[in-house]
């Protein structure tokens, strides 16, 4: 009921009507997965470098349906960063502005539900860029994989710490690995954690 | 591009596709889950899309009953989509699968650009095999590529002082047999190699030249040690040098490279290994050369290059070897008054890792050879120094019944023919698998053929010796499935007691009752389609036959080693790709019927 509320306040705020399509309702049955790579894990002072999205319809993933966007950076990326993504300068040569790159973002996503690896720093940062564009936040609704990975796994092992790391629940969930770690191919790991996941009522105790 | 599909093209057929190719599959497929129990394609239905597996078990049922079975990076479903025909057979998912799904029409728009991709679906086992070869060479080449260089290939170096008079200097190269000279100069080091001698010596007179560094090349081109082999090519092809010193951290010179080395080091070490036994004046150095065998093995075995050239040119090493050795070992007194025997797999010029020790040692009548023990323990102790495991039935030079005096065999071998059992036909078997590598060959040479006369007079002997091709049963059963003797290892196959025994001592009955004297299981097929007991064609199966075996052996063989776990002759049939499955079921039936025809022509049913 809060939600709904909430919902309503935030679509007043839309400055471009362009984008109502993010506050209908949606029957594609797809969910949208994305993944940013950004400079650093603060939303307020780090930038988004790349993002990576694919859908996902009933069990397939349609990677022929992907995007995978890199941004114009204004500052220069750390060494730190680089190591890190492995994202030179040099790759950056089809990269586009922000607005360029929210925009195409929003049309891929329109009012799909998002899912994602520690999906609310994705969004945090998504919105930081819709709410001084369009005076909005991502009204999508979000599914995160660690979250529903937490609540399979919780009751073989009631008292225990669950390790939530990436690799730990790609090992766990016996996913097969992908050497490459860019927004895209991170997506699709995400999107097979979902699929999996979705397809298993409670994950066996390791 | 998305990692996983990048994957594809390390497998076939994607690998026979072009980049561009490769982007049309990225930008049309999906990867697709199936949860247990669900059907990809259904009997008599046409598949829609090609199915590439990242990750899962499908299996292939007609009814209940299991046709075949596909895992990781396997494929299916394109023959059907190229013919338009409708499936004969249900593929299930038995482990959850996570698979590409390549639509149909992009898959035919492949077939209709791509003539190698398309051939690819309507090509033979054998066909395949040879393009999985083809494409193997080309992804382990990048392997010796990223190898260090280390002090087994380069020569030593040969240092001189500046001011040392030229005849002096090459003197002392010619006494060390080095590469080249290294001059030590009071600022760093200047080389000198033969085409520095024509300059001194066209110039002597001219240009009044006396002292080595006179005629050097300075400063020398040089590398520190454990750069990479690549590097080390680049920086001699782009010099255009032939010598090239390897400094230590202290910029002194520890040996130097030879072009050549390293050339023959790609093609394959056998050439550097087969040197250094040669050149060896002591023990060590032909345990440690002998040592980097399974090094060679290894790089050409993941070359492709097929396993029985393998076994050649490893027993042609062995055999310079053995030689060494016995020189080495043996007191000069020795030499020609006895006859060392390789017997076994080794004798047959089939062994190609190190299985074990199997030798013998034949002297002449009269002859008594003193500290026969202390020698013969010295030799069996230098084999264990090798990494030969010892004989596990004792068939060693160490044991007094495989060193003693040719009479003392000859009996053997006359009452192992008379009056067979079961220890006499194996220690038969051994001894005509022999092969003398060094000492007087003709002393075995003559037990030798009472050994095929024997054979030849006692005309019962033969079914008898032939029985044991039926010790072991066929490891496939009804519909050419797999089946496992052993419970504790289960869906493996022991490829040596399930086929390669069979074959190998098949063709040692026939090849004895012929009298053919070569001991190499090929050659002796080869032998017997001369003389006309098996058409060429059958004899060509059987060499093949031979081949996928031995070559699967040493696969799993150095897939055990590689993984730390003993080497055994057990082979994982899941493990093996579609291709690789189906080669082998065809093997195991040659063998199958290569066992009955050795059973017809020995009338085996009436031995008991």
């Amino acid at each position: 009921m809060f939600g709904a509320l909430r919902n309503k306040w935030n679509r007043k705020g839309l400055k471009d009507e362009r984008f109502d399509f993010l506050f209908m309702d949606d029957n594609s049955g797809e969910v949208v997965v994305f993944d940013c790579e950004t400079t650093g894990l603060n939303p307020k002072k780090d930038e988004i470098i790349s993002i990576g999205a694919v859908k996902i319809k009933d069990n397939r993933i349609l990677t022929n349906e992907s995007i995978h966007i890199y941004i114009k950076q204004e500052k220069q990326i750390s060494h730190e960063s680089i190591t890190i993504h492995k994202i030179r300068h040099c790759d950056l040569e089809h990269a586009v502005t922000i607005e360029k790159a929210i925009e195409k973002f929003l049309h891929f996503i329109e009012g799909r539900t998002l899912a994602g690896y520690y999906l609310e720093f994705d969004v945090a940062m998504i919105n930081k860029y819709t709410k001084r564009m369009y005076g909005i936040t991502l009204p999508n609704k979000q599914e995160e994989v660690s979250a529903i990975y937490y609540d399979k796994k919780i009751p073989t092992i009631p008292q225990g710490n669950i390790d939530l790391r990436f690799e730990t629940i790609i090992e766990d969930l016996a996913l097969p690995k992908l050497q490459a770690h860019d927004a895209l191919n991170d997506a699709v790991m995400t999107a097979m954690i979902y699929l999996k996941l979705k397809n298993t009522k409670s994950l066996r105790r390791t | 591009m998305i990692a996983l599909l990048e994957r594809l093209q390390a497998h076939l057929p994607f690998s026979l596709l072009q980049r561009q190719e490769l982007h049309t599959i990225e930008s049309s497929a999906k990867i697709a889950y199936y949860p247990n129990g669900e059907k990809c394609i259904s009997a008599q239905s046409k598949p829609e899309t090609f199915y590439y597996i990242i990750k899962g078990v499908v299996e292939v049922k007609k009814g209940d009953e299991l046709i075949d079975l596909y895992h990781d990076d396997d494929s299916f479903g394109g023959i059907e989509i190229i013919e338009e025909q409708e499936s004969n057979y249900d593929y299930i998912v038995t482990e959850e699968l996570i698979c590409y799904e390549i639509p149909k029409e992009i898959l035919l728009q492949l077939c209709e650009k791509n003539d190698a991709f398309k051939h690819y679906f309507f090509s033979s086992i054998v066909e395949r095999i040879e393009m999985i070869k083809a494409y193997n060479e080309s992804a382990k080449m990048a392997d010796i590529m990223v190898a260090r260089i280390d002090d087994s290939i380069w020569h030593d170096a040969c240092v001189v002082d500046a001011d040392m008079p030229v005849i002096k200097a090459l003197a002392k190269l010619e006494s060390e047999k080095a590469a080249a000279l290294l001059v030590k100069n009071p600022e760093g080091y200047g080389i000198v190699t033969d085409a520095d001698l024509r300059k001194y010596i066209l110039h002597t007179e001219t240009e009044n030249l006396k002292w080595i560094s006179q005629i050097q090349s300075y400063p020398v081109i040089s590398i520190p040690e454990g750069e990479l082999f690549f590097n080390v090519l680049l920086l001699m092809t782009g010099n255009s040098i032939k010598h090239l010193p390897v400094m230590n951290e202290n910029g002194e010179p520890v040996g130097v490279l030879v072009m050549i080395d390293l050339l023959s080091y790609f093609a394959n070490q056998s050439h550097l290994i087969g040197n250094q036994i040669e050149k060896a004046t002591d023990l060590e150095s032909v345990i440690s050369a002998a040592k980097r065998i399974d090094v060679m093995i290894k790089t050409l075995h993941y070359k492709g290059v097929k396993s029985r050239y393998i076994a050649r040119l490893v027993s042609e090493i062995h055999k310079k070897m053995y030689a060494r050795i016995f020189e080495l070992i043996f007191p000069k007194a020795w030499h020609d008054k006895c006859t060392l025997l390789l017997l076994g797999s080794e004798g047959r010029g089939e062994q190609i890792l190190k299985t074990d020790q199997d030798n013998a040692m034949i002297f002449e009548e009269e002859f008594v050879p003193k500290d026969k023990k202390r020698f013969l323990l010295k030799f069996t102790e230098t084999l264990d120094a090798i990494g030969f495991p010892r004989c596990e039935g004792n068939v060693m030079v160490i044991n007094p019944k495989w060193a003693k005096g040719a009479e003392a065999y000859r009996k053997d071998i006359k009452r192992w023919i008379e009056s067979p059992d079961a220890e006499g036909l194996m220690d038969l078997a051994i001894f005509y698998d022999a092969f003398a590598v060094a000492g007087n060959v003709d002393i075995f040479k003559s037990l030798r053929d009472t050994l095929i006369k024997e054979a030849g007079e006692y005309t019962t002997f033969l079914p008898h010796f032939a029985k044991a091709v039926e010790s072991f049963e066929s490891p496939i059963g009804l519909f050419s499935r797999f089946v496992s003797m052993d419970k504790a290892h289960k869906n493996e196959i022991d490829i040596k007691k399930g086929a390669l025994f069979a074959l190998v001592h098949g063709v040692r009955a026939l090849a004895l009752e012929h009298g053919i004297t070569k001991t190499n299981t090929t050659e002796r097929i080869k032998a017997l389609s001369n003389t006309g007991y098996m058409g060429k064609e059958e004899a060509s199966n059987l060499i093949e036959t031979f081949e996928v075996l031995n070559t699967l052996r040493l696969h799993t063989r150095l897939e055990k080693l590689e993984h730390g776990k003993k080497p055994n002759n057990f082979v994982d049939w899941r493990a093996l790709n579609k291709l690789e499955r189906d080669t082998l079921k065809e093997a195991l039936k040659i063998v199958e019927t290569f066992k009955k025809r050795v059973a017809y022509h020995f009338h085996l049913s009436n031995v008991s």
